[in-house]
């Protein structure tokens, strides 16, 4: 028997969870998009004060890096203070488990008029998560998903089969080195 | 009974580091600092910094454990740089903090950066904590504090209006072509240069200044000043111009230093922060509080720059006298006033 502590802050919601063998036996979420700091150790907080803790999955992203920062950062300190293994998963992998459809798309709010999306033919990811414009992705002509937040169970399952150890942040940091400044 | 042990996390600009600490004993002062990936751009990207606490953070811990010989179980409080700083880099270390001090059950002490400076001084000496007047001084802030005490009690007396003294540094750096960050060039360049050659502007010392914002900074008319000497002077000598322009900031801060001495009545100054690494404000510190009957004191350049041993430290005196750890959830402040000693 294993029990996970799951942990996304990829969307502009904090989202923690306990699975066990499969089954979520606790769950909360706070909303903010930039309040995944406190947020984040209130409800692990809670979540751990019942539950004793084998392992920790993470959400990698996409999603805004600040927040994103907030879960991946915690998920490592807290597992290596209790001497077990953080694993990192796609969190538009696990938002795209909630839909039962052959093809599709989810996407999340990457700001700057921007999505986060990734395309899903027969419930597989088809190439990796890219950034774009709504109009662009809209273009596709399949169904777009927004709005939607990873489910916990599904993380867990990701994280036997296709872990991410490096944050998706999509996007180079804004900088302009001072030699190519005009 | 030992004393606890406390481990210090700072991630406020771009250094990422770790401190460890047994009462005022240091362990460990580990410090991954992401300046070479900023130089090109002539100043720190917070972005760029926030990235790269998040990787060096868990390599960071770890060497700070090897060399102080510990093991996590071994830590009894975690303290964090809370603020001020850059938003994002803040909360690199807070989240990180937090995982931490949950995964342990341990308790977590949320400080402020400026007081933390401060404090790292404790770890050179066993004395107990008296007031003191404190000058901070570095790339993001100049402040004088007068500091009744440490773990609870500081009182803003003045700070800069404009540019931070290190921030004048490297811009003058940039402007004379000696690459980032500046302070350490202009202080190598400035040894070889004559501190009288220009007479740079000191800035808020006319005796209206001295009347109404007696320990108030500017340095962005000094940092005007000798852009226009170098646009006027062709052939200007590189040297000199380090060491007028040099000289003019370590003068207004030693005036302003010990005129806040005497105005307090506490003849007691730290000075800690990046500049004062700087070889020329130690000296004249030293020269001038000896004059002045001032216990000076100025951690070794290596703390006095951005590093986890005085976060810890100050984690420490915290615990030693007693105070409340912070809230369990706490968000990063970048505007954290410095009479927050703790959150």
């Amino acid at each position: 028997m294993s029990t996970s502590l799951v942990i996304d802050t990829s969307t502009n919601r904090t989202v923690v969870g306990v699975v066990t063998d499969g089954k979520l036996i606790w769950s909360g979420h706070r909303d903010g998009a930039t309040a995944h700091g406190p947020s984040l150790p209130l409800l692990v907080t809670e979540a751990i004060a019942q539950h004793s803790i084998d392992q920790v999955i993470v959400g990698m992203g996409p999603g805004p890096f600040t927040g994103l920062r907030v879960g991946i950062a915690f998920a490592h300190t807290f597992a290596r203070a209790r001497n077990i293994e953080v694993i990192g998963v796609c969190s538009l992998d696990a938002i795209a488990a909630h839909i039962d459809e052959k093809d599709f798309i989810i996407a999340t709010d990457a700001r700057r008029k921007e999505w986060y999306w990734a395309r899903y033919t027969k419930g597989i990811r088809i190439g990796d998560p890219a950034v774009s414009f709504p109009a662009d992705v809209e273009k596709l002509g399949t169904t777009v998903h927004f709005g939607l937040f990873p489910d916990l169970i599904s993380m867990t399952q990701l994280a036997t089969q296709n872990t991410i150890a490096e944050p998706m942040y999509l996007r180079r940091p804004d900088a302009v080195a001072t030699a190519d400044r005009t | 009974m030992s004393q606890p042990i406390v481990l210090g996390i700072e991630t406020s600009c771009d250094e990422t580091a770790i401190g460890i600490v047994q009462g005022r004993t240091l362990l460990a002062n580990v410090i991954a600092s992401s300046v070479e990936e900023h130089a090109r751009f002539g100043g720190v990207v917070p972005e760029i910094a926030s990235r790269a606490h998040l990787e060096a953070m868990m390599p960071s811990i770890e060497k700070a454990l090897i060399d102080s010989k510990l093991s996590l179980a071994d830590i009894d409080a975690v303290a964090v740089t809370a603020g001020p700083g850059l938003v994002g880099a803040l909360l690199v270390g807070v989240a990180s903090a937090s995982g931490l001090a949950l995964g342990l059950s341990k308790p977590l002490y949320g400080v402020n950066h400026l007081a933390a400076h401060v404090s790292v001084d404790f770890l050179a000496h066993d004395q107990p904590l008296e007031p003191t007047i404190a000058l901070l001084v570095s790339g993001g802030h100049s402040s004088l504090l007068q500091v009744d005490d440490i773990t609870q009690s500081i009182t803003k007396l003045g700070a800069t209006m404009d540019d931070a003294a290190g921030e004048a540094f490297d811009k003058i750096a940039r402007v004379m072509k000696l690459g980032f960050p500046g302070g350490p060039a202009i202080d190598a360049l400035a040894k070889g240069g004559n501190t009288t050659a220009i007479n740079f502007p000191r800035g808020l010392t006319t005796t209206n200044d001295w009347e109404t914002r007696p320990f108030d900074f500017s340095f962005s008319g000094l940092k005007t000043a000798v852009a226009r000497y170098l646009e006027s002077t062709p052939d200007y000598v590189k040297a000199d111009v380090a060491a007028s322009f040099q000289e003019s900031v370590v003068d207004v801060l030693m005036l302003k230093a010990i005129a806040a001495c005497k105005e307090s009545g506490i003849d007691s100054l730290v000075i800690a922060g990046g500049v004062a690494a700087n070889s020329r404000l130690r000296a004249v510190a030293t020269q001038r509080c000896e004059r002045a009957g001032i216990r000076l004191r100025i951690p070794s350049p290596a703390l006095c720059t951005d590093n986890g041993a005085m976060v810890a430290a100050l984690g420490s005196l915290m615990v030693a006298a007693g105070r409340s750890p912070s809230p369990m959830a706490f968000d990063a402040d970048s505007g954290l006033p410095v009479t927050t000693v703790a959150l």
